[in-house]
């Protein structure tokens, strides 16, 4: 976290979250009591190994699911008790997402994927457009406006992803694993997309991922295990700890999920 | 956001399942509209015979009380001369009345001077007549010639069994008011078809001079038929003219053609019965086929609901998309629906198909019409159900958390 985060406001400040998921019988308790803040502009990424909570967080960190236990302040303000059309629109206006399958609807162009967030949100229109087609030429995808999703390849498709969830202007991009359906290359130009476009825009990103070479990229990671965060990492501290060890526990904690 | 669009694109992406469920909406939708159509065409029929054929009209007004007591005190019943003219003279006040005619009902035994038998007669006007039967072709009713005071007409079936021929002579015997007994002489001008089995033997049409003659009453009249220029302001004329005609002292009953013709009222109630049944059959079809279309599509789209709904959209949008999803699918039924009606209606109407309708002695050709009221009613009906059909599993959709809709495989 470098001295303009760290000047940043906080953004989201989770306290105390705790999330059980009943499976069959068997009560699995997915976030154990989770303390963390993420200021605006922050680039996270939190990784660990299938069944950590970091979907689960994510999903918390995202507004589309409320945990059992715990506040979720969003700007000081806490958003757990908001009416689930509150929530909906909250998210509507200020959390961008992007899925691991894309989640493009298949009848719609590039284009028009995009202008989705604003057209749910009321703001069709040419100046809506004009933004869409902005930030599609921004992700490289100028070209391909008209084409359906079944028509890009895996990366354009994220790409496109990507656009939708900054479209709207967003003050937190959650991302959920958005590497893991593409190969190492397309993984690794997704990144740096999305790196481009925190620096650029200050959007705040948060992403979960599986990948430990994608991790060097990232300033902040947060390494989730059991459904606690077992190490909090930040900047250049990070990066040693990751060639020392912290790579290859990473590398384990993948191969375990293999 | 574009639900309307959207929907239609949608209603494209598994091409095999939706035509399934267009052709069930389409042909669904044309049963309804192509019998609907066959039933307005046996209305209309039925109506114009009534009116025109049986020379009904469009109203009768008569002393109330006529159909009962008139039987047992038929002098009470009467509408004398003056009676008459102070009617017509408040009834053509009306802009809607083409026609007021006087008629007087009487029954009787005929004879052919070897045989007799009892006989029904109407003593009409036969200018009138004519005037009342305009462009209706099936000879329901006698031609009469105004010239000939004794030329009466009778059914075919009467005729057959007196062996009467047109130009032939016969008696004709009825008590007269006073209760005496009067025959008159009479010409036998035309013989017709009823086009009803149970009165071909026995009726008889008459210049109403000759029923007054043979009834002994001078220029009186049981009853006063009024002509329309449209059927549709008959319920309105009698609204205005009842009024009217109780405030000049009548004490009258108005019946509209309907409420007279017995047959019509019947098979207008037999088949709004039938056509109740087959609508009732189609739309369960079409829900089911449209509940299980929306099913699927709802289940396939799971995880694109769980993103609509993580970017922002409402339940009740997501409720929103599919129930117009649906409507559209259910539109463009209806329009290939209507589009399979009017082809169908096309080969029946030029098919020549004939049949003989229950209670009638007449071939008639099978037609269908264009029911448009039906039509819009069916399209309603269908859309707004097609649309609530998919209420259900859109709600379903709607109402799943969104991280079970996200993790949907």
């Amino acid at each position: 976290m470098d001295i303009m985060e760290l000047s940043s406001p906080l953004l989201l400040d989770l306290r105390g979250l705790k999330r059980r998921f009943l499976l069959g019988r068997t009560v699995v308790e997915a976030l154990r009591g989770i303390d963390l803040q993420i200021r605006r502009g922050e680039f996270v990424a939190v990784w660990g190994p299938s069944g950590s909570g970091k979907s689960t967080l994510m999903n918390t960190i995202g507004l589309i699911d409320r945990p059992d236990e715990g506040q979720v302040l969003v700007d000081g303000k806490d958003v757990i008790g908001l009416s689930d059309n509150a929530l909906t629109d909250y998210r509507a206006r200020h959390v961008g997402f992007v899925f691991q399958s894309f989640n493009l609807v298949p009848v719609l162009s590039a284009l028009e994927n995009v202008l989705l967030p604003l057209e749910i949100r009321g703001e069709g229109g040419r100046a809506a457009r004009e933004r869409a087609i902005a930030l599609l030429e921004e992700v490289g995808l100028g070209k391909f406006l008209r084409f359906r999703p079944d028509r890009l390849s895996g990366g354009q498709r994220q790409r496109v992803a990507i656009a939708r969830a900054l479209v709207g202007d967003p003050a937190l991009v959650v991302a959920d694993e958005p590497t893991a359906n593409l190969d190492s290359e397309n993984g690794r130009l997704v990144l740096e997309l999305m790196l481009a476009l925190n620096q650029r825009k200050g959007v705040t990103f948060v992403f979960t991922t599986h990948d430990p070479r994608l991790l060097s990229r990232v300033r902040r990671r947060i390494h989730l295990r059991d459904g606690v965060i077992a190490r909090d990492e930040s900047g250049a501290a990070a990066e040693g700890l990751l060639s020392e060890g912290g790579v290859s526990e990473a590398g384990a904690d993948v191969e375990a999920v293999a | 956001m574009n639900y309307f669009g959207l929907g239609l694109r949608n209603v494209w992406r598994n091409r095999r399942r939706s035509i399934v469920t267009l052709l069930a909406v389409a042909f669904g939708f044309a049963s309804i509209a192509i019998f609907a159509g066959y039933v307005h065409n046996v209305y209309d029929g039925l109506m114009r015979q009534a009116i025109q054929g049986e020379l009904l009209g469009h109203l009768t007004i008569n002393k109330r009380g006529l159909e009962t007591m008139g039987r047992i005190k038929p002098e009470k019943y009467l509408f004398s001369k003056d009676d008459i003219a102070r009617i017509e003279g408040i009834i053509k006040t009306d802009p809607h009345v083409r026609l007021i005619t006087p008629r007087l009902a009487l029954s009787g035994i005929i004879s052919n001077g070897r045989a007799s038998t009892i006989f029904v007669a109407e003593g009409v006007v036969p200018a009138d007549v004519t005037a009342i039967k305009g462009d209706f072709q099936r000879r329901m009713a006698g031609d009469l010639d105004s010239k000939n005071p004794i030329g009466i007409a009778i059914g075919d079936g009467l005729a057959e069994i007196l062996g009467l021929k047109k130009g032939d002579t016969a008696a004709m015997l009825v008590s007269t008011l006073t209760g005496q007994s009067n025959a008159l002489d009479v010409e036998i001008a035309d013989i017709f078809d009823t086009g009803n089995p149970q009165t071909r033997d026995k009726f008889v049409y008459m210049p109403i001079s000759l029923a007054q003659s043979l009834y002994d009453v001078d220029g009186q009249a049981d009853r006063l038929v009024v002509l329309l220029d449209e059927t549709s302001e008959t319920n309105a004329v009698r609204d205005v003219l009842a009024p009217k005609l109780a405030a000049a002292g009548f004490d009258v009953e108005i019946r509209t053609w309907d409420d007279i013709s017995v047959f019509y009222r019947s098979v207008k109630g037999l088949f709004t019965m039938i056509f109740a049944f087959i609508f009732g059959i189609v739309i369960i079809v079409v829900m089911m086929s449209i509940v299980n279309a929306m099913s699927m599509t709802v289940v396939e789209r799971t995880r694109e609901i769980g993103a609509l709904r993580a970017m922002g959209l409402r339940r009740g949008s997501v409720v929103r998309l599919f129930t117009t999803e649906a409507a559209v699918l259910v539109g463009l039924g209806c329009a290939i629906g209507l589009g399979l009606t009017l082809l169908v209606r096309l080969g029946v109407n030029h098919s020549g198909i004939q049949y003989v309708p229950p209670n009638s002695s007449n071939r008639v050709r099978l037609l269908v019409d264009v029911d448009a009221g039906k039509m819009l009613l069916a399209f309603a009906v269908i859309c707004v159900l097609g649309a609530v059909s998919a209420l259900l599993p859109a709600r379903r959709a709607a109402r799943q958390p969104i991280i079970d809709s996200l993790g949907h495989v």
